[in-house]
């Protein structure tokens, strides 16, 4: 590695170690929606102007313009320095900002992008009750009238969409033809009348997701990304957007995390215990190898080497090494863990709060295609195997 | 992995496929000497190819992936050996024509400060073939070649299930050893030692990942053309998702075994890269078994008989776990975690 690169590592860790919000974990241990919404406010403006919060952006934005291995490097050691993470501004920094960059005209650039960097909030109106894993079966109707659509519809399990300012919108303007040729990408306003937001209570206790219903609401043909039509494509790249970074931050944090988990056992006096031993022994080998999946697959991005399936391998590994993480911890905590105590709002996939990570990791193995759909992936794209024919019906 | 090593791979999986599956020995070891395939580990300066560790493993990947029948393995740890004990005619010897074997694991034995070799070696590939065998003490105070022709060496074969292997059980009744034939003492044995358990690890996970891809492969293909129910067997879900699963499971496998050979570099000898080896070797043999009992499972019927390749998969995987150093590795990693128990 140049001398470049491990400038950057030691800069980046250094700033981290003087600006990571102090006990931050206790801070956000019990604490309510409107605490945690003005903590990852604080920690979001002091990342952007460091330029940490959009090195994926192009040059000229604050700290813009960094290659994805520089990327890299920042995902590292946000995840070494156990900094929180930015997932009330992770659909606004990637997936709104890279939908605009790649797709959106410059008027909408130009009112979008400055007031992402000023904490605009962003939330993803994709899944439907009945269009989860099935993507391209959406049905909120946008009707053409004059230069506004008028959209009726539902959508569901949008991040922390009850604090977002926008929205961006799939939706449905053409009944005929494929499915996904009938899709279209809007830019929602989520203070137009006709929407409104309900939190979901989920069985952590926690209500991250949301669900949006849209009564009538009227949005700007200006407002449009992409041609009608186009909405499938748009889509493909917001979901791309990450690039893979994620689960490098993620599966290098489960990494750091097992020591949560030898923590736990001598805590619990069980460090002694064949049994779990050997299912720790087990498991630190997967979390490295979810590690290597990860940044291999970085790799193959950076170095355009991608084939079809490969992010599929590194989610389906990782989602499973998560679930036996959780579980493992689950089982030392014991009785002690069935005890219910506050958990810790953005805490990350492991808290230490066993029965809440555990059930939180349903999260990686449901969300974003689950492990099923996953498969599927790896079985038609990569090994070859035949699709199921399409007029299967019962 | 550099361009000249992935056209050297590629030549060798081209060669080792137009020999077929499970390849005999007589056929594929002369091919391994003729394609100098015993010199990719070897420094350039020595006439080798340089390509080190991770080069040697994409061989020892290959020889899995045909399961092939050549001693290949003990071979490239009799060359390690050479190299790093700077015996300069012993790589010519080995590169040229030279067959020296090893054990597969650890023999416990001794060998006395005037080179007495007194005890046992298990798992010792095609000993019949060998000029020599590299040894090492069990104290691992010595590391040394010891010849074979000589009084007081009981070699005896050991059929194995798995085929593509013939491994020796080699006794030692107290055999005076060639003291120009002394690799290694002391602190330089230990540390000699430790690279070739190492080397023996990497390979044998290498061994496993690739051996594992071909059985994966050739499993897709028959759920491909096999047809039941007036559909091919790889039309239903509950089989696709078995194979995902199983691919994913060799992908992590490749992916800790690439990532650790990155980390491993140059010093192929430390403790890190013993440890390393250790939980790359055991992540891949049990993905190599798993994968293998599946490949049998999948074939139904066809996979039971011994025509099939399946069973060959299955037993060299079986193999493969008891080979290397097979102390319970879980163990190993939760003392490192968490200290001793």
């Amino acid at each position: 590695m140049s001398q470049a690169p491990e400038a950057l590592r030691t800069e980046v860790r250094a700033w981290l170690q003087n600006n990571i919000p102090r006990d931050w974990r206790a801070a956000m241990t019990g604490t309510d929606q409107d605490a945690f919404v003005r903590a990852q406010r604080e920690w979001f403006g002091k990342l952007v102007k460091a330029g940490y919060a959009t090195p994926h952006w192009p040059e000229g934005w604050p700290g813009g313009g960094r290659s994805l291995a520089e990327q890299k490097i920042i995902y590292e050691e946000v995840a070494r320095a156990d900094a929180p993470r930015l997932i009330l501004f992770f659909v606004a920094l990637y997936h709104a900002a890279c939908t605009l960059i790649e797709w959106g005209t410059d008027e909408q650039k130009r009112a979008h992008l400055p007031g992402i960097l000023d904490g605009k909030l962003w939330c993803q109106g994709f899944s439907e009750p009945n269009a989860g894993s099935d993507l391209a079966a959406v049905r909120t109707r946008a009707e053409l009238r004059g230069d506004r659509y008028v959209i009726n519809g539902q959508k569901i399990w949008s991040t922390l969409a009850q604090h977002a300012d926008y929205c961006l919108l799939l939706v449905r303007t053409d009944t005929a033809g494929p499915p996904q040729a009938g899709l279209t990408y809007l830019l929602l306003d989520m203070r137009s009348k006709g929407v409104s937001v309900r939190p979901i209570a989920q069985i952590t206790g926690d209500d991250e997701f949301s669900e949006i219903f849209l009564d009538d609401v009227e949005v700007p043909v200006s407002d449009r990304v992409g041609g009608e039509g186009q909405g499938w494509a748009v889509a493909q790249s917001t979901l791309a957007s990450e690039r893979g970074l994620t689960l490098v931050e993620l599966s290098h944090r489960m990494r750091y995390a097992l020591n949560r988990i030898t923590g736990l056992m001598r805590a619990r006096g069980v460090a002694g215990d064949a049994a779990l031993r050997r299912d720790l022994g087990r498991l630190a080998p997967k979390v490295d190898a979810a590690c290597a999946l990860a940044d291999q697959y970085l790799l193959k991005r950076i170095e355009n080497t991608e084939a079809p399936g490969d992010a599929s391998i590194v989610k389906l590994h990782y989602a499973r090494t998560l679930r036996d993480f959780t579980a493992l911890g689950l089982r030392i905590a014991g009785l002690q863990g069935q005890y219910r105590e506050p958990f810790i709002r953005g805490g990350g996939m492991e808290t230490g709060n066993w029965p809440f990570d555990f059930m939180n990791s349903y999260n990686w193995t449901i969300a974003g295609g689950s492990d099923e759909i996953q498969r599927n992936i790896i079985a038609e794209r990569m090994l070859g195997m035949p699709r199921e024919p399409k007029d299967w019906r019962l | 992995m550099n361009a000249e090593l992935s056209e050297l791979r590629d030549s060798a999986r081209q060669v080792l496929a137009a020999e077929g599956l499970a390849a005999p020995e007589d056929k594929t070891w002369p091919l391994a000497l003729d394609l100098g395939w015993l010199l990719v580990a070897v420094p350039e300066a020595q006439g080798g190819l340089g390509q080190g560790l991770a080069g040697a493993c994409a061989f020892h990947a290959e020889m899995g992936r045909s399961l092939c029948a050549a001693p290949y393995l003990p071979a490239m740890l009799a060359m390690e050996a050479a190299i790093h004990a700077g015996r300069e005619d012993w790589i010519e010897r080995l590169g040229a024509s030279g067959f020296v074997t090893a054990p597969l694991v650890d023999p416990t034995l001794t060998i006395t400060d005037g080179g007495i070799v007194a005890g046992m070696a298990s798992a010792v590939p095609s000993a019949d073939r060998a000029s020599h065998v590299l040894l090492g003490s069990e104290a691992g105070d010595c590391v040394a070649l010891v010849a074979l022709q000589q009084a007081g060496i009981d070699a005896r074969h050991r059929e194995t299930w798995d085929t593509t292997r013939r491994l020796f059980d080699l006794r030692f009744d107290n055999v005076a050893g060639d003291p120009s034939l002394v690799l290694a003492r002391g602190n330089d044995a230990h540390v000699l030692s430790r690279r070739l358990a190492t080397h023996r690890d990497f390979a044998l996970a290498a061994d496993a990942v690739g051996g594992a891809a071909t059985a994966l492969e050739m499993t897709v293909e028959y759920l491909k053309t096999r047809r039941q129910f007036g559909r091919p067997l790889a039309l239903f879900q509950a089989l696709k998702h078995r194979c995902a699963d199983l691919k994913a499971r060799i992908a992590a496998a490749e992916a800790l075994l690439a990532d650790s050979l990155v980390r491993v570099g140059t010093e192929v000898d430390s403790e890190r890269a013993e440890a390393l080896g250790k939980a790359a070797k055991s992540f891949a043999v049990s993905a190599y078994a798993a994968v293998a009992e599946e490949m049998l499972q999948l074939h139904g019927g066809i996979g039971m008989t011994a025509e099939h390749a399946c069973h060959l998969f299955l037993k060299r995987a079986l193999l493969d776990e008891q080979l290397g150093r097979c102390t319970s590795y879980e163990l190993d990693v939760a003392d490192t975690l968490l200290g001793a128990g």
